[in-house]
């Protein structure tokens, strides 16, 4: 192990990825180095085409590297297989996409509680952790609903329980207010400086730079190699931003609240 | 354990979402099961009831007939007056009876179809003429009345007994014992009455004959000297190929037929005919069970193709349950079981139509059936080797899918 200190919790050393496309090779990412502490709460920001998504596959666990290693918790990523991949994603990340992924035909609680399915060790107070996963994204009165019986943010919220459920080293959320309006989106943000407050890591991929002035830290990335590191000076708080937006939810989200 | 409950819940949610689909892909299976199942019952039925009539005839029963069956190719043939040469006379009986040990008794057997009538009433009737073992032999009980005796079949006397169709035919409600029939013009007194036998597989009417004694249909009815067969039983079941064996020297010796010569007799027993007759019900059976089974097969195709159908369209469900931490393992069983719970549905949906079925056509025709539980348990079997074997690959196309494709899929 080459954990160089407890608090790491992502290390990247020299990652390259390289796709083959036919006879094209594209370099993905050319070198990344980075390291994630704790209890912080990142973005990564790059243009299209800047290797962010795939450092996303990579730090998540869906992908290997082509070169390089990778830490998750202390633990080298870089060379395992499908399966055992398939489990440290159960266990260490929790995702949040852009388009919410949720199963359709199962309801919320069917959706929070899919990763407890795929966990190895056994859960203990099953459904009491799921329901402590929903009430914290505030979804109580809607376990038994279909999630397209929600709004966007509201299946957003949904992915967020379903993310927190199996309590991750990290939660990753790869433009998670892409498809929301931007009240939706800054209530979202809340949530997840909140979840932070608590300690929680999160690692965010966004290309707009309000959503991504609510972390701590910036990180660009630019043709698969970072190009700046940035602290936040004065970091955006959601909490203090929803009291000037207009509450445009609130007429749509009446009809719900019969 | 959990696992496999929560993978069948999913399976049947998924089956439910796509109803009319589900069903017409069961239908493959369903056939096929009932079809599987269905033609084994009405097989196994048949093959029963056709046992039942020859074992009714009477047990342990040899058959000895004019003829040689290999020479004439036609087995009704046997049946036909046969040629001069080829008769059994009173001597063939004789000797059977003198010499034959594994035998309880033999008797002759004389028939004809007959003109028979009473007072006003008459109709057509099969005569069949034998002695007084031929009651035993033939399995005729005795309802009322007697059977006639070795007197009268030494005298040759005018008596006769009747089947129960003949009671009906000729009597109605009135009672037979003791009247005048007359029997192609000649005047027979009944003196006994059959128990009825209902009818064969075949659909002939057991009851509809008479039987008088043997002399008297050679010397007043028919004018012959010889018998159409000759019965004789086996002291036991096990002996009865040895008595036929026994019987066929004793008639070879009787005949005067020398080593090498064929015979111009045939001796057969039932054990022999119910092996021809389950040989031939046999191979009807897997004939049948074979057809089914291909459109078993057909229906394990139905299942494959609407499993890929199923696979591609869940792609990207696929692709967030492998993000989230199932594993290559977890995906291929959700799809085996489902694909298996299709197929079993189907099976035992098929195995109800098949009782169904069997149920209605015996209540309903003359076909009998017998449903039992070995095709039902080959069926549910096999339809679960058809949803597994053909569910593999669409299952294992799903398990490979690289979950960062699956989620970007469309």
């Amino acid at each position: 192990m080459t954990e160089n200190s407890k608090d790491t919790i992502i290390k990247t050393i020299d990652i390259t990825k390289v796709y083959r496309i036919g006879n094209i090779k594209v370099n993905a990412l050319r070198g990344v180095d980075l390291e994630i502490k704790r209890g912080e709460f990142v973005a990564i920001m790059g243009p299209s085409g800047s290797g962010k998504s795939t450092l996303m596959n990579i730090i998540g666990c869906l992908d290997t590297p082509t070169s390089g290693k990778y830490f998750l918790s202390g633990i080298d990523i870089s060379k395992i297989g499908d399966n055992e991949l398939a489990g440290i994603r159960n266990k260490e990340v929790g995702f949040v996409f852009q388009t919410f992924n949720l199963l359709s035909r199962t309801n919320i609680y069917g959706n929070v509680e899919l990763p407890m399915i795929y966990s190895k060790d056994r859960v203990t107070n099953k459904r009491k952790k799921v329901l402590d996963a929903i009430e914290s994204v505030g979804l109580s009165d809607w376990i038994k609903h279909r999630p397209s019986e929600l709004s966007g943010g509201e299946k957003q919220r949904v992915a967020i329980a379903r993310a927190l459920v199996n309590q991750p080293s990290i939660i990753l959320a790869d433009e998670p207010t892409g498809n929301l309006d931007s009240r939706t989106g800054e209530e979202i943000m809340l949530i997840f400086q909140k979840l932070n407050n608590e300690g929680k890591t999160i690692i965010l991929v966004t290309h707009e730079l309000d959503i991504a002035r609510h972390t701590h830290k910036i990180i660009y990335l630019r043709d698969g190699v970072i190009h700046g590191e940035e602290e936040v000076a004065n970091r955006l708080s959601a909490e203090e931003e929803l009291k000037d937006m207009p509450r445009l939810e609130e007429r749509l989200t009446e009809k719900h609240v019969i | 354990m959990k696992r496999l409950l929560e993978n069948i819940k999913i399976a049947f949610q998924a089956l439910f979402l796509n109803k009319l689909r589900s069903f017409l892909t069961m239908l493959g299976i369903i056939i096929g099961v009932g079809a599987v199942v269905a033609m084994l019952s009405i097989g196994a039925g048949a093959q029963q009831s056709i046992i039942q009539s020859v074992q009714g005839i009477g047990s342990n029963l040899i058959i000895i007939t004019p003829g040689n069956p290999e020479e004439e190719q036609n087995l009704g043939a046997q049946f036909v007056f046969s040629g001069q040469q080829a008769k059994l006379k009173a001597g063939d009986l004789q000797a059977i009876e003198r010499e034959a040990t594994l035998i309880t008794g033999a008797a002759p057997v004389v028939f004809s179809s007959s003109i028979i009538s009473y007072s006003n009433n008459s109709g057509q009737s099969t005569v069949y003429a034998s002695t007084e073992n031929g009651r035993e032999l033939y399995n005729m009980n005795v309802e009322e009345g007697k059977f006639y005796s070795k007197s009268d079949v030494s005298n040759a006397s005018n008596v006769a007994v009747i089947g129960q169709t003949v009671i009906d035919k000729l009597f109605g409600k009135i009672d037979p014992i003791g009247k005048i029939i007359k029997i192609d013009g000649k005047n027979f007194k009944v003196v006994g009455t059959l128990e009825a036998r209902g009818t064969d597989t075949f659909g002939n009417d057991q009851d509809d004959f008479i039987s008088i004694p043997v002399t008297t249909a050679q010397n007043k009815l028919y004018g012959l000297d010889s018998y159409n067969m000759i019965l004789a039983q086996s002291i036991s079941e096990e002996e009865i190929d040895e008595a036929s064996e026994e019987i066929e020297s004793i008639l070879r010796r009787y005949r005067g037929i020398r080593f090498g010569e064929n015979e111009d007799f045939s001796v057969r027993n039932q054990t022999q005919i119910l092996d021809v007759i389950s040989t031939i019900t046999n191979i009807f059976t897997v004939v049948i069970a074979g057809i089914a089974g291909i459109s078993l097969l057909v229906g394990g195709i139905g299942i494959m193709n609407i499993m890929l159908v199923s696979v591609t369209e869940r792609t990207r469900e696929i692709g967030i349950r492998k993000a989230i931490g199932a594993k290559n393992r977890d995906i291929l069983i959700q799809f085996l079981v489902e694909s298996i719970v299709l197929s079993i549905t189907g099976g035992i949906v098929g195995i109800l139509f098949a009782v169904l079925i069997a149920v209605l056509l015996s209540n309903f025709t003359v076909l009998d059936t017998s449903v039992t539980i070995l095709p039902i348990i080959i069926a549910l079997s096999f339809s679960t080797v058809v949803g597994l074997f053909f569910g593999i690959y669409p299952a294992m196309r799903a398990a490979r899918l690289n979950p960062i494709d699956a989620l970007r899929y469309e």
